[in-house]
Order: structure tokens, then sequence, then C-alpha cells
């Protein structure tokens, strides 16, 4: 792509990797959306979703960037030479190996993007960590039991996928030949 | 007001890198060499502090911890706590990964010069590690850094929660918050160009990390 492209795209990943996800949030939610008085970022969990997905919009670019600089220009040079079209050998060649490559990033964006997740609560979005201080502040208003459970519930929501990830990619890659990408 | 904010969040950022960085070495030390239940204990330490949030990680120290062991602790201590803990978490996977790669030959040969093997572990493949792990340690920074934002909700008054205070006092949430976002982008991008610049000056370049 041509050169102002790149320089957005580097501003935006420079921009929502250098602010905290909580100010985003806060951001979107009170600036944004109640401060503008933008009426879909009014609703806490809209706003909270965007934020978070701006933010991993940001690392997954540069995660599928390691991985297709990882394939490298040979296979596009390949599929090209067989006679496809510049968007086949991009959809047909490059992408499904990217996916491939990619997943040890992308199984560690996931569980980043879950724990993340709980800075909404501070907005009002009724998840895990709303829950939780809703049952300690209920008698017998227990505050060690309920936060180790849903410190628990987190890992049990990112461990297993994340590993799974991990491992499925690790043999797929084996099976492929491909070697490990710069993400 | 937001300077004494700002200077919280440096605070907490560089204690709990720091405080990581030492605990992060002494966690991948024993990983590497101690035995099967060190290694087991390290793994449970380290899946706990990376799987869970930062804010469960707080809400525990702040509130959970001081009632189990019947002590009291102030929020600043809860912050240079969990911090250090939890970024010793990340950084030990870092530092694991820089000893791997210049464990295996380097540690031979140490050996083989009648090094004993604490003192190789000190004097060769500690350094090196340091050299090859900055990478690493530059995202951990950028992710401890926007971490301490969290804080606030143990009541801190770091640079996040100040910025919330004056925003609900004058409700221009907008300009507040971008502005707030500001510092912390600037402060983030600056640390991170002199960790690129010191690591461009000392790095190895033979030996390539593989994290």
């Amino acid at each position: 792509m041509g050169k102002q492209y790149q320089i957005i795209v580097d501003v935006y990943e420079k921009i929502f990797r250098g602010i905290p996800e909580l100010v985003l949030i806060l951001f979107i939610y009170f600036g944004v959306g109640l401060g503008l008085g933008f009426p879909p970022f009014k609703h806490a969990f809209t706003a909270a979703t965007f934020a978070l997905g701006l933010r991993s919009g940001a690392h997954q670019s540069q995660i599928f960037r390691g991985a297709i600089r990882g394939i490298g220009e040979e296979q596009m040079m390949a599929a090209r030479s067989l006679g496809l079209s510049r968007l086949q050998a991009i959809f047909r060649v490059m992408v499904p190996q990217t996916f491939i490559i990619a997943t040890p990033g992308l199984g560690s964006e996931y569980s980043l993007l879950v724990k993340d997740s709980s800075y909404a609560f501070i907005i009002g979005v009724p998840d895990i960590m709303f829950w939780t201080n809703r049952v300690i502040a209920t008698p017998p208003l227990d505050p060690v039991f309920p936060y180790f459970a849903a410190a628990f519930l987190y890992i049990l929501l990112t461990f297993p996928l994340a590993t799974y990830l991990d491992m499925w990619g690790s043999r797929k890659k084996k099976q492929l030949g491909l070697q490990e990408g710069e993400g | 007001m937001i300077l004494t904010g700002f200077l919280k969040t440096v605070q907490l950022t560089f204690f709990g890198l720091i405080m990581g960085l030492i605990l992060g070495i002494l966690l991948a030390i024993g990983d590497l060499y101690g035995g099967k239940i060190i290694s087991t204990i390290i793994k449970f330490y380290v899946e706990f502090f990376r799987g869970s949030p930062i804010i469960i990680q707080l809400f525990i120290f702040y509130f959970s911890v001081p009632i189990m062991l019947n002590i009291r602790l102030g929020s600043t201590i809860v912050g240079f706590i969990v911090f250090a803990l939890n970024s010793a978490a990340y950084q030990k996977g870092y530092i694991k990964g820089a000893m791997e790669s210049v464990y295996k030959d380097q540690m031979t040969a140490a050996l083989s010069l009648g090094l004993s093997k604490v003192q190789a572990i000190m004097y060769v493949v500690l350094p090196q590690a340091m050299r090859i792990m900055i990478p690493g340690w530059s995202n951990e920074f950028s992710s401890l850094g926007k971490s301490t934002a969290a804080i606030l909700i143990i009541g801190e008054r770091d640079l996040t929660a100040i910025g919330r205070t004056i925003a609900f006092r004058t409700f221009r949430f907008l300009e507040t918050y971008a502005f707030i976002a500001l510092i912390y982008f600037i402060f983030i991008s600056i640390v991170l160009k002199i960790l690129d610049i010191i690591y461009e000056k000392i790095k190895i370049p033979t030996i390539e990390i593989s994290a």
C-alpha cells in the first residue's frame, strides 16, 4: 500500500499502544459518549466494547504483520507465477498461512483482551467484576472468597483456549513446515 | 495536581518494573535450575498473575490479604506489591527466554573454565540475557505503565484518578481525558525510544531472542 496509508496505520498503532485501556474506556464513554453526546457511546457496554476493539486492533495489526512477514515474498511470487491474481494469491495463499503463524500471538492477545474487559466494570458494565463486588457487598460481607473465585473464572476463560491455540498452531506449523513469524 | 498524579504513575511504573525485574530473575533461575516442585510452584504463580485481571489482583491485595493476614495495607503499598508481583510474572517469561538463548554452550564453556554454576549464571548467562531481553522489557514497560491506571479503583491518586476528578469537577470530559491520554502517550513513547536506543547500542548481534 501507499506511504500515506502506512503512516496512518503507524500512528494508529502507536497511539493505541501508548494509552492505558482504562483511560481509553473513560475517554470514549465520558468524553465522546456523554461529553459530546454521541448516542451509541452513551451506552456503557458499547463504549467499552468499542474502546477494547480499537486497542485490540492496534495489537492484532502488529501480530498479523509479523505473520505475513514470516511467510515472505517467495510464496507471493510463487502463487503469482502459477497464474493466480494478486487478490487470489492474498486470499488463497497468504491469509490461510497467516492465521496459522499468528496463533500464538492471537492466543495471548485473546487473554489480554479478556483481562482488559474487566476495566469495563468501572463505567458500570455488569461483568464478572461488577457481580463480584455485588456479592461482596451483600451479607456475609466476605471479601476473600469471591475475589479468588473471580480470579479463577478469568483464568478459566483465558488459560485453556490460549494453551489450545498455542498447541494447535505449533502442530499445524510443523505439518506445513512454516517458520515462526516475528510477531 | 496533574503533576503529582503523573509522578505517582511514574513511581508505580518504575518501582514495579525494577522489583519485577529482580523477582523475575529469581523466578527464571528457579524455573531453569530448580527442581520440579519449584518449577510447578512458579508455574502456578505465573499463571495466577498472568491469567487474572490486574483489577482483581489489586482488590485481593487491598481487601482480602489484609483480612487473611490481619494486617493493614495502604493503597500505595498495595500498588507497589501488586505491580511488582504482576510484572515479575511477565518478566520471568522474557528473562527465561533470554537466558535459554544464551544458555547451553555458554554454560558448558563457563563450567569447563572452572566457574561454579552460580558464578556462571551471575557472570556469564545473566549479563548477556539482560542485553538481549531489552525489547521484551520495553513491551513490559508499556503494558505495566498502562496497567498502573487501574489503581484508581482502590483509591490511589494516580494520573487517571486525578484526571477523573478534574473531569467530574469541570464537566469537560473530552478535553480532560484526551489530555490525560496524551500525557501517558508521551511518557511511554519517550521511555520506549530511550530503551530502543540503549538496545541498539548494547545488543549482541549474533543472538536473537525467540520469544
